[in-house]
């Protein structure tokens, strides 16, 4: 019962905060954010409006603290948020997910072989120029299993990289992998220095050791527990690029209603953030402006296992059918959410958007009756069977969930157990096969390393998949997923996928419950940071400037 | 003693970290399947698969010279980490120790040696302020101070000594709230017995002037509850100092240590614990110290008769 007594104690804060808040009434007639907010596929914009006057200095909040700034060991916002200012890749990342040229431009001789030909004057923050020896060096890093990185299966079917000439070089595939670009431009493709690397040895991306890279900010002065400072390159290699603000202190605010003050009181100028419990509060503020993006991660139910009720697809359908989606969109993500249809967000439509925005809207909803969906459990033979869902009642979100799905549970005729860890061992529910057992799934905000929906769908409809717990494996979306791997024409890969999404669909391996959208919130006279989820990847703050 | 203490707490720690659910390659890689090779490689060198006392026996060996041991989530020594944060919990304790100090003896001995409205105002407010915990305090003053009237940041530590105490303030307000209310009332309470005692009447009877009465007879016996009520509240500063710097975004100890659980930062933990340990042990050996000076009667060393 701790657990549920620790959540109390969270509400109970909660709600005097509002409450004082409330009476200290610092703003609530005059709102100014643009807020669009609510259910449906809307089209949100990728980016807002660019900056115009400079700004000397601005604080930028992270979740926790950053803790290394070595590309290899990134996987979570407070690392790829700072990195993306700092470092690029060879390809990058627009806003809307098209990936372009980023220090190379990229040719694909045959389908095995991968020519990348880098910049002229591309220069490290140190002066000295990027060779094909600093890329080799930087993508092998993840292949190395001494250093341990977290990206080493990105590169399964790479043979081999190589600098093939002066301002070249080339990977060479064992077969056709369209996967791989996106990957390149996304964490395992960022490019450091190699001498700068190797004189740094274990220090590096430590805040000892720092790290070097191409960007348009680099790095200050970094104290662990003060944060973490970056300044204006003014000698970056691109001159069409020239950042308005000349430094940004990216500092950790583990604490909600601690964040929340600060950014009415312009402590703090800015956060990317999803499901903020105070994000109302915030929109009623003239000090703070709220922008929605689209939002690349995928808010969903993992059906862990097949053994139990959940097993028949017909179920795992009802379940999904009697889901009040809207109630875990209003609840968690104070409306800043979009119903899905699919397990891929049309934010991840960064190519083949066309295709894959017919083959979206074609989808059926996937919200329905309580009659039919009684009814499949009835054909299920699955009446009066139980679930149970693995969740964690010291975190509020997670609770949310569980109670919305213990509802559409019992709703359909089946019977629904929670079975809660603790907050710290959630996480084991992703990693542990002896945590699952006894679950029939358990909830997750997933979300793939790049604007394609193959790259998240890959990880749990492929036998092979990373987070397939299930087992789940149906040769026809195997077989897609593999043609669309092999496909260099974007438009038959596109197709490809959504055709594997749309049979994906039927069996529901996961069950989708929000598209999360990407929320910036910032002090209101800056604009120009990249709105949609392309800031983890790509650099958000070349526009940003002050307002007028 | 100390030593005896801190070795105590030492094993307790690390056996407890040791016993903990949860595996730390598991929260690194962020629930991505690393390669054999690469689990090999971390385990390896965090030496997770180690025997208990062995592991121990090197990290005990380790902090006898300052070395606290590898922090896994920032890829740093846990001493270097922990020499960056550990004067903002230091400077949050002392500023929150002051004001206990000088406004929670100085309210109770006005509230002890004044009567009527002065002593029932005193009463009253610290009544109500020794009920609020400190991250209600946090809440209630960032939102009025710093939000309403924006005269205190919310958020970080400042640079140089005056911005410092201005971000500190708000703080070390919230921190003291507390125990500054207990502290007045127990000295309050401390002042009165004494004036309740034979040899304080005697001594008026004799006609002793006031001044020197209080100085002589009332505040020198009072002394010592005020200073055992006062070492105690200085040294759970320690402890509850982790709930403010979370709530005002400080980068003290006490939020590491909590970030570090979360993270299952194992070595982290272990070394933060410890200092806070040794720096409760460190603020009452300062309390007996101080008994000795204030009353000869009490012999350092000297076994309870």
């Amino acid at each position: 019962m701790r657990g549920t007594r620790k959540i109390r104690t969270a509400a109970a804060l909660l709600s005097v905060f509002a409450v004082v808040s409330a009476a200290c009434g610092r703003s609530a007639t005059t709102s100014t954010s643009a807020s669009p907010t609510g259910g449906g596929t809307t089209e949100l914009p990728t980016t807002t409006t660019p900056g115009t006057q400079p700004v000397d200095k601005i604080t930028w909040a992270l979740y926790r603290e950053t803790a290394s700034l070595d590309p290899i060991y990134a996987f979570d916002y407070p690392e790829n948020t700072v990195l993306s200012v700092l470092c690029e890749q060879l390809l990058r990342q627009a806003p809307d997910g098209t990936i372009g040229d980023g220090l190379a431009s990229l040719d694909y001789p045959d389908p095995t072989t991968m020519v990348f030909t880098l910049k002229d004057g591309v220069t490290f923050w140190d002066g000295n120029p990027l060779t094909p020896e600093d890329v080799v060096f930087s993508l092998e890093r993840n292949t190395d299993a001494a250093l341990g990185g977290f990206y080493g299966a990105t590169f399964s079917r790479v043979k081999s990289i190589e600098a093939t000439g002066s301002n070249q070089v080339t990977i060479d595939l064992t077969e056709p992998d369209f996967w791989l670009a996106g990957e390149l431009a996304s964490t395992p493709g960022w490019i450091v220095e190699k001498a700068y690397v190797e004189s740094k040895g274990k220090d590096f991306g430590t805040s000892a050791g720092g790290t070097m890279c191409t960007g348009a900010y680099e790095v200050g002065t970094w104290k662990p527990g003060e944060g973490l400072n970056v300044v204006r390159n003014d000698s970056y290699w691109n001159p069409d690029v020239k950042p308005l603000v000349n430094e940004i202190d990216f500092i950790g605010a583990s604490d909600e209603a601690s964040m929340t003050s600060g950014m009415l009181t312009g402590d703090i100028n800015g956060v990317y953030s999803f499901s903020l419990s105070t994000l109302d509060q915030l929109k009623q503020s003239s000090a703070v402006t709220v922008t929605t993006g689209p939002g690349w991660n995928t808010d969903a139910f993992i059906v862990s296992s097949f053994a139990g009720a959940l097993g028949d697809a017909r179920v795992r359908q009802a379940l999904s059918m009697a889901l009040d989606r809207q109630g875990i969109i209003d609840q968690i993500y104070k409306g800043a959410a979009q119903i899905p249809k699919s397990l891929s967000p049309p934010g991840t439509f960064g190519y083949g958007r066309d295709v894959f925005q017919q083959a979206y809207d074609a989808l059926p909803d996937l919200s329905g009756s309580l009659d039919d969906a009684k009814k499949l459990v009835q054909e299920a033979g699955a009446e009066g069977q139980t679930i149970t869902i693995g969740m964690s009642s010291e975190l509020a979100n997670l609770a949310t969930e569980a109670g919305a799905y213990q509802a559409a549970a019992e709703a359909i005729g089946l019977k629904a157990k929670l079975k809660s860890v603790s907050a710290a061992n959630y996480i084991n529910f992703f990693i542990d096969p002896a945590a699952r057992e006894g679950i029939d799934g358990f909830f997750t905000t997933n979300y793939g390393d790049y604007a394609d929906p193959a790259g998240l769908l890959g990880t749990l409809v492929m036998p092979d998949g990373s987070q397939n717990y299930s087992g789940y494996s149906n040769q026809q979306v195997t077989d897609l997923m593999n043609a669309a791997r092999a496909e260099p024409d974007e438009t038959k890969r596109a197709q490809d996928v959504a055709d594997a999404q749309t049979i994906i669909m039927q069996d529901m391996p996961w069950i989708p419950n929000a598209f999360p959208n990407s929320t910036r919130i910032s002090s209101s006279n800056l604009t120009g940071a990249v709105a949609s989820f392309a800031y983890m990847f790509a650099p958000w703050a070349d526009q940003l400037g002050g307002t007028g | 003693m100390l030593v005896a203490t801190l070795l105590v707490s030492s094993f307790v720690i690390f056996g407890a970290l040791y016993l903990a659910p949860g595996n730390p390659i598991a929260v690194l890689s962020g629930g991505r399947t690393l390669p054999p090779e690469s689990v090999a490689v971390l385990e390896e060198r965090f030496h997770l698969n180690d025997p208990f006392f062995p592991r121990y026996a090197s990290w005990v060996g380790g902090v006898v010279h300052g070395d606290f041991g590898y922090s896994i989530a920032h890829r740093q020594d846990v001493s270097t980490l922990i020499a960056s944060r550990i004067w903002t919990t230091a400077e949050l304790v002392l500023y929150a120790s002051l004001l206990i100090l000088s406004i929670g003896i100085g309210l109770g001995l006005l509230s002890g040696l004044t009567r009527g409205a002065t002593d029932t105002g005193v009463l009253v407010t610290t009544a109500v302020s020794a009920a609020i915990p400190a991250f209600v305090a946090s809440i209630v003053l960032t939102l009025i101070f710093a939000v309403k009237l924006g005269w205190f940041p919310t958020q970080r530590n400042g640079v140089g000594f005056l911005d410092q105490v201005h971000h500190l303030t708000l703080p070390a307000f919230a921190l003291a709230i507390s125990s500054l209310a207990i502290v007045a009332r127990v000295t309050r309470a401390a002042v009165r017995e004494e004036f309740g005692r034979e040899h304080v009447q005697t001594a008026t009877s004799r006609g002793i002037p006031y001044r020197k009465l209080v100085r002589r007879h009332v505040l020198r016996n009072a002394a010592i509850p005020i200073t055992t009520i006062s070492g105690i509240t200085v040294a759970s500063l320690i402890a509850v100092a982790a709930v403010v710097e979370r709530a005002f975004g400080l980068n003290g100890l006490g939020a590491y240590l909590v970030a570090a659980a979360a993270s299952k930062d194992f070595a982290v933990v272990q070394g933060i614990s410890l200092v806070l340990v040794a720096a409760f042990v460190l603020v009452n050996v300062l309390v007996d110290v101080l008994y000795a000076v204030l009353d000869p009667r009490v012999r350092l060393g000297a076994r309870a008769q």
